[in-house]
């Protein structure tokens, strides 16, 4: 009989599919035309529970570790790779509560997190990739710190009711604290208008005079760099297995659609150019697979995973990005139009060579990383 | 009150193979998942337990293999309380009947079951008859395809059952056995917390010594069913008769055909 672990590892993964079969999938295709959840979507998401996957029990989730929840997040990213994304970007921001928040902060946020979404929201109009370079200020008045600035491109932005905010406490020091939409002075500024993963809210927050105690700062001040990179490091993983869901959806298209169709008199099936795509296609999808599941294997242990995570989106959101394309070509017609969902899967995927840090910032880290051995 | 649900784990595959020797489907070696007609049996048990004003034990019963642990496992993250395994190689190659004595007799040594729920069949064999068999055993009342079921009084349910063009409604007294349809319920999906917190369930595994049995109703030597034959039936050829024209023109064809054949 498996372990206790491996069951409940495989009854999840059952549930998911089931789930995702049902409930996600048909909404596809609606989803990216409307390029919003439908009405309903996200309750039922979570009333199911799906908030609290890796939320530990004594919150009241399921308490999964890494390597299970970024499976879920790969099994329903075959249905549809917005909804992963939204869990990814509230799955992030649980992770940096846990691994800085005091015990008072985690006792008094974490059990909202079963129904209420959380955003972790570090770019400004001024970038994404310079953190020393933002506007947004926390500032000391009494016993008690104002917030002020704007936040965009955050994942989740306006459908979050908690945000980790990354904000500057003195000229060169970074620091996060949380606020809450209930807070006065906060508001929702404009959403995204962006070309792929339709469901997912990318959007603004304005904090006007937010003012929060000592005990909404996560870790210390001057930590802010560190659990951005965390922060990061955790979303990427997570990236790696949205885009291994979104290859293999691909990869079910491309053969689906091989197995049925005809050059002239041969299949395509029997065609070299055929088999050199789908062997493409798989090979892709399998290598982000090795790449996240090692990341998060590496998590789970309390092993540096930080270049490995890298490798898991910088390669992985290419090749789907690859891989969509040659469904594409093997659809050919078909594949170019709307009626088929390859060219919003392509669409999905290419925010992930931007998402979560550029696959060329990647890349340095990567050879930083590879540098420093 | 105490509810049992009785459930079976099914192949997860359409993809079954016969046995050579005794003609049976060969599980062997076939993932399983819990048969999606006893889904609705548990919703059934837990929307009572959900609204009743007592306290309601929902408690699952299967038999099989160890490995029909997971689908009782999964009903307990549904919501069931308790699940009960019946594994044994004694109970190997029952039929419907033999299945039914060992069900039965679980059931008399778990006791004081108030409704003892069955989906409406299996997905695997498709015959329904287990439920009916063990209200036989257990000598008591038993609705069939109940489409609607409620507690209507102290002891006591009403049921709905749809037949081709009757509707009928049926009052039971407690204890029970009732299989219910699929158009019953939505089965809830297992939340991922509850996935969690089934591990912490009690689950029961009774083997042959565990319960009162007459050994000679038991497995293959116990089941009267012998299967002589399978074979997949030949696809009938049949005629095609395109119709054409308007939609009009083409249902004044078809009218014409039917009547040509005295079918209408």
């Amino acid at each position: 009989m498996p372990s206790t672990t491996a069951a409940a590892e495989k009854l999840l993964l059952q549930m998911v599919d089931d789930y995702t079969e049902r409930e996600i999938s048909p909404e596809d295709m609606p989803m990216d035309a409307a390029g919003d959840f439908p009405a309903g979507f996200m309750q039922k998401l979570t009333d199911t529970g799906f908030l609290g996957i890796m939320l530990p029990q004594e919150f009241g989730g399921a308490g999964f570790g890494p390597e299970v929840t970024a499976k879920a997040l790969n099994h329903i990213a075959r249905g549809n790779a917005s909804t992963a994304v939204t869990l990814e970007g509230h799955f992030k921001t649980i992770d940096q509560i846990l691994k800085f928040g005091t015990p008072a902060l985690q006792k008094q946020l974490l059990p909202s997190a079963n129904d209420r979404i959380f955003a972790f929201s570090m770019t400004e109009a001024s970038g994404g990739s310079n953190p020393l370079g933002i506007s947004s200020t926390a500032t000391r008045e009494g016993d008690h710190w104002v917030i002020n600035g704007d936040k965009i491109m955050i994942t989740n932005g306006g459908l979050a009711q908690v945000y980790c905010v990354l904000v500057k406490t003195a000229p060169k020091e970074l620091s996060v604290f949380v606020v809450d939409q209930d807070m006065p002075g906060f508001s929702f500024g404009k959403r995204e208008d962006f070309i792929g993963l339709s469901g997912t809210p990318v959007g603004e927050i304005v904090m006007d005079h937010i003012i929060v105690d000592d005990d909404h700062l996560l870790g210390k001040l001057g930590d802010g760099g560190i659990i951005g990179d965390s922060a990061h490091d955790d979303a990427r993983i997570l990236m790696g297995a949205v885009l291994t869901g979104i290859m293999e959806h691909e990869l079910k298209i491309a053969t689906d659609y091989a197995k049925e169709r005809k050059a002239g008199d041969t299949p395509l099936t029997a065609l070299q150019v055929t088999h050199r795509k789908v062997a493409d296609i798989a090979m892709r999808k399998e290598t982000t697979r090795l790449l996240y599941q090692n990341a998060a294997k590496l998590k789970a242990a309390g092993q540096p995973y930080s270049e490995e995570a890298a490798m898991a989106k910088a390669h992985g959101s290419r090749a789907a990005v690859s891989a969509g394309d040659d469904t594409l070509q093997i659809l050919a017609g078909y594949g170019y139009s709307r009626e088929y969902p390859v060219e919003h899967l392509i669409r999905d995927a290419r925010a992930m060579e931007i998402a979560e840090g550029t696959v060329e910032k990647m890349r340095s880290a990567i050879a930083t990383a590879e540098f420093n051995k | 009150m105490k509810i049992v649900v009785c459930i079976k784990q099914v192949p997860e595959t359409n993809n079954v193979t016969i046995d050579p020797v005794t003609h049976n489907l060969d599980r062997r070696g076939l993932a399983g998942v819990m048969n999606p007609f006893d889904k609705n049996a548990i919703e059934l048990a837990l929307h009572l337990k959900d609204t009743a004003t007592e306290d309601v034990q929902v408690a699952l019963l299967t038999m099989g293999p160890d490995d029909y642990a997971e689908s009782l496992r999964e009903g307990m993250a549904m919501g069931a309380d308790t699940g009960y395994l019946l594994s044994d190689r004694a109970f190997a190659g029952a039929d419907t009947l033999a299945t039914g004595y060992v069900i039965a007799q679980a059931l008399k040594k778990i006791g004081d079951a108030d409704l003892i729920l069955f989906g409406r069949q299996a997905v695997d064999a498709d015959t329904g008859q287990v439920g009916p068999i063990v209200a036989e055993f257990l000598h008591q009342p038993q609705i069939t395809y109940a489409a609607s079921l409620r507690l209507s009084g102290k002891n006591e349910v009403t049921a709905e059952r749809l037949l081709e063009d009757t509707k009928q409604t049926l009052v039971a007294q407690l204890p029970a056995v009732v299989s219910v349809r699929s158009e019953l319920n939505t089965p809830r999906y297992p939340t991922p917390r509850n996935i969690q917190l089934s591990f912490d369930k009690p689950l029961t595994v009774w083997h042959h010594d565990d319960l009162d049995l007459d050994d000679s109703r038991l497995g293959q030597a116990g089941s009267p069913t012998i299967v002589t034959k399978v074979y997949a039936p030949k696809p009938v050829k049949r005629e095609l008769t395109p119709l054409t024209g308007t939609p009009s023109e083409a249902a004044s064809q078809l009218i014409k055909a039917l009547k040509g054949r005295q079918l209408i």
